[in-house]
């Protein structure tokens, strides 16, 4: 097999979700000795992004994201432990996420996670009723380049604002975005965050916007 | 004087069934264990002490909201659930207790794996604390201000309470598993009608939070075979009409209701108001609950004027004909002012008075 034609299956097992089939794939490509970035630049992070092509145009569904989620994550995870050229993977950098004090609703940021830890990026899940003083605790710990704060109560709110409150009080410079289904342009304003996201796939969006921002 | 709950009766089951024997469109509020601590100042544990304490402590709230609605918060298949399965199942560290807003069950705790849905026990809902303190409460409202208590079901609620993520990774997975533990939890919420027959009655409806019928979660076909097909047979076995909430950002409504026969909607979403005249244009017999009074945008950040202008906004495209109930879009959180939550009523007495006068040129 070419090695164009086993980026483009590969490619289509990640849109389909087929973990077994994508390693059967990054094998193939491993022994083509083919470099982590070719393979996650032109069959991994298309395929996610075709996959979140399809969940926008009503295709594709969260279950069907997640599938896809999780052939990627399983797919880098192998190339990383293979491929002995590992000074070719540079993480994108760290994110921080959580779901705020007194939530511990997790499926939108279980997606997001799946689907970031896929991109390169290095992604520590605080779990869910998170303190905010956790949060500023770790950010002072790993200097993410992102926090998420995640909460799909009402009451969510409150708590995000508390927190954002006490990270820009401690002057910690990392960008923030806030996620949940309630939220609202005025209500991310009121929080102080740079952003906000309804659902996991538009977080995921926002979140590399916000850090390609961050880097130009 | 004392609140007239004999009128808001009318008013709310009167709009419902779509009676032209309505004074002004009703005001509902979603007001939780938080709302209800904010207001008596009590905690969560002290309102479930006792179903007196806790009865008193909800109508006083509604009283001081001035809502025409009254509702058990805990009584309802979300957090009370995951807490009753866990109790029966022996896992409640899955359960977060908090001093001032409701208790929560982490998500997929209670059935990690697929030996847990195997072995799944359904909760007997009589031997559980809260629920029988809430069912209890209920009962007292209902005899003590004569306010008919709507009970509320679910499927899929319950589902992401006790599955959580894994829940629709089985859906490509493992769907025969899910559809099983569904079935689990339909036994469930008959479990919790047969016991709100006993202690509270026959209720005048169902009020289901069908969390399923969101485009963001699943396909439409999957919230049908998840969800819907056991509201279908909810309805075969608890002959009253039945409601349906989604409070998820892009919901199925003008799906369902061509399926499963509801006399009311309510949701958060969509925001767009034009979704709702639309809604209420092709589906003139459905009351709609709501439309797009934000929790997190006007109510939260806005004056009681911006509220006003809101609900005026509302009645005016969605009350004329009535079958509009006027209600923020979700829960009342606990940064939303006072003031805010207060001048629904006062638009309401403003404008919502039938017969509604259209003022075409301040409502466009």
């Amino acid at each position: 097999m070419k090695k164009e034609e086993s980026l483009e299956n590969l490619k289509n097992a990640i849109i389909r979700g087929d973990t077994d089939n994508a390693v059967e794939l990054v094998e193939t490509l491993i022994n083509m000795q083919i470099s982590f970035k070719e393979i996650l630049n032109s069959a991994i992070l298309k395929g996610a992004e075709e996959a979140g092509k399809l969940y926008e145009n009503d295709e594709y569904f969260l279950p069907d994201l997640l599938m896809t989620g999780d052939a990627i994550n399983v797919v880098t995870e192998r190339l990383k432990t293979t491929i002995k050229e590992n000074s070719e993977i540079v993480s994108k950098g760290t994110i921080l996420i959580g779901t705020v004090e007194g939530d511990v609703h997790d499926i939108g940021k279980s997606l997001v996670i799946s689907l970031l830890q896929g991109q390169n990026f290095e992604v520590i899940d605080l779990g869910s009723d998170v303190r905010p003083e956790e949060f500023l605790r770790m950010a002072k710990k790993v200097n993410p380049i992102l926090i998420g704060l995640s909460g799909l109560m009402t009451m969510s709110i409150s708590k995000m604002i508390e927190t954002v409150d006490l990270l820009k009080k401690e002057k910690i410079s990392s960008r923030i975005i806030v996620g949940g289904g309630i939220l609202s342009s005025e209500s991310c304003k009121m929080i102080g965050a740079d952003d906000y996201a309804k659902d996991g796939w538009e977080g995921v969006k926002k979140i590399n916007r916000l850090i390609s921002v961050n880097e130009g | 004087m004392g609140k007239d709950w004999t009128a808001s009766v009318n008013r709310i089951f009167r709009t419902i069934a779509g009676s032209k024997r309505v004074d002004k469109v009703p005001f509902l509020a979603f007001a939780g264990e938080q709302m209800i601590c904010r207001v008596t100042g009590k905690t969560v544990k002290e309102l479930y002490s006792s179903p007196k304490t806790y009865a008193n402590a909800i109508i006083t709230t509604f009283e001081f909201l001035n809502t025409d609605s009254i509702n058990v918060p805990s009584a309802y298949a979300g957090p009370s659930e995951g807490l009753a399965f866990a109790e029966a199942n022996n896992k409640l560290d899955a359960i977060k207790w908090f001093d001032y807003q409701p208790l929560m069950c982490k998500q997929g705790e209670i059935c990690k794996t697929e030996e847990d849905i195997e072995n799944l026990e359904i909760p007997d809902h009589s031997k559980n604390d809260v629920w029988r303190t809430s069912l209890k409460a209920a009962k007292m409202i209902q005899d003590k201000i004569r306010f008919p208590q709507v009970i509320s079901l679910s499927i899929w609620s319950v589902i992401q309470e006790l599955r959580g993520i894994e829940a629709y990774r089985d859906m490509r997975r493992n769907p025969d598993l899910l559809l099983k533990l569904c079935e689990k939890v339909y036994e469930s919420q008959m479990d919790i009608y047969e016991n709100w027959l006993e202690i509270v009655g026959m209720p005048p409806n169902v009020f289901i939070a069908g969390y399923a019928f969101n485009r963001h979660m699943m396909s439409f076909s999957d919230s049908m075979r998840y969800e819907g097909q056991f509201i279908k047979r909810m309805m075969e076995k608890i002959r009253v009409p039945f409601m349906l909430h989604n409070c998820g950002t892009a919901p199925y409504f003008t799906e369902v209701v061509k399926e499963i026969d509801f006399i009311a909607v309510n949701g958060s979403h969509p925001l767009d108001i034009e979704y709702w005249i639309d809604f209420r244009r092709k589906y003139p017999k459905i009351a709609i609950i709501g439309a797009n009074i934000d929790v997190s945008r006007e109510m939260l950040t806005g004056t009681p004027s911006d509220v006003e202008e809101k609900v005026k906004e509302n009645i005016l495209h969605l009350a004329p004909e009535g079958r509009y109930i006027c209600c923020p879009v979700c829960s009342l959180p606990w940064g939303v002012s006072i003031p805010n939550i207060l001048a629904i009523p006062r638009a309401i007495e403003r404008y919502g008075h039938y017969p509604i006068k259209v003022d075409t040129n301040s409502s466009q």
